[in-house]
């Protein structure tokens, strides 16, 4: 069956580099939610806060513009496993928030970048959008590889 | 429709269709191992102690997860739970011939000695 073949195929590639496909999403995701952070970092730095930081810059702005871009890379072996093979679930409180937040999360990522494009929108637009999708990267860690880490086993 | 909706507007698009590719599964494995069948308990032992056993204890015996030691457990019921988690237990965290292995070895040791 060729969707199967599929599914074998991702864990056998994922199982050769880790110790099963749930802990290559944990340290995916957990990738992903250090970049997040940096995203919110840099971005204030372009913004002029966090002075006590290095300069502002071209240097500061391209780091914000390659740390987005790996975050996205990062989430998407994440995406392809939790969406395409595991589905939403619910089957309590914390599968049930992650499944949510997961959801959105691409949603509201295409709408960061388009309200980046986007000059005709309030000031306060951008930064907002940023902060959301950071703040639902980081919820998503918390709900899924912080809880793998503790609960589950902390290794590759 | 203002320019400005449109962020949210596609943004919604792709929640929509974010959520109808999950409910789909499509990549979901659609042939579950045969329960017990063609599983081999020696190796699912290997992989029992490497993936479960950080939970379920050495051998099964229980830690943070339940003791799975002579209590009798069906081979469908163990493919189920693997497949599809429970509580705190993730889903798929053995597939293909790695859980048919462990499914046999669960079946061994939950099988009562009386």
């Amino acid at each position: 069956m060729l969707l199967a073949d599929v599914s074998e195929t991702y864990t056998d590639i994922v199982t050769s580099v880790f110790s099963s496909t749930i802990a290559a999403k944990a340290w995916f995701a957990t990738a992903a939610a250090i970049l997040a952070l940096l995203q919110v970092t840099t971005a204030a730095r372009i913004y002029g806060r966090l002075s006590f930081l290095p300069e502002r810059g071209p240097a500061v702005a391209t780091m914000h513009r390659w740390s987005g871009r790996v975050a996205f890379l990062c989430t998407l072996p994440v995406f392809f496993h939790c969406v395409t093979i595991l589905g939403f679930q619910a089957p309590d409180a914390r599968v049930a928030i992650h499944s949510l937040l997961g959801t959105f999360l691409y949603g509201v990522f295409v709408a960061k970048v388009l309200i980046v494009r986007d000059r005709s929108l309030p000031a306060w637009a951008l930064p907002a959008a940023g902060l959301t999708l950071a703040s639902m990267l980081v919820a998503i860690w918390l709900s899924s590889s912080l809880w793998y880490f503790t609960t589950v086993r902390f290794g590759f | 429709m203002s320019r400005g909706w449109r962020p949210l507007v596609v943004g919604a698009a792709v929640v929509v269709a974010t959520f109808a590719l999950a409910q789909a599964q499509v990549f979901a494995p659609s042939a579950p191992a045969e329960p017990g069948a063609a599983g081999d308990a020696a190796r699912g032992e290997s992989i029992f102690a490497g993936k479960c056993a950080s939970c379920h204890g050495d051998g099964g015996t229980g830690g943070v997860g339940p003791a799975l030691v002579d209590t009798g457990l069906a081979a469908a019921d163990v493919s189920g739970v693997v497949q599809q988690g429970r509580g705190v237990m993730p889903a798929g965290i053995v597939s293909g011939q790695d859980q048919a292995d462990v499914v046999a070895y669960v079946v061994s040791i939950s099988t009562p000695s009386s």
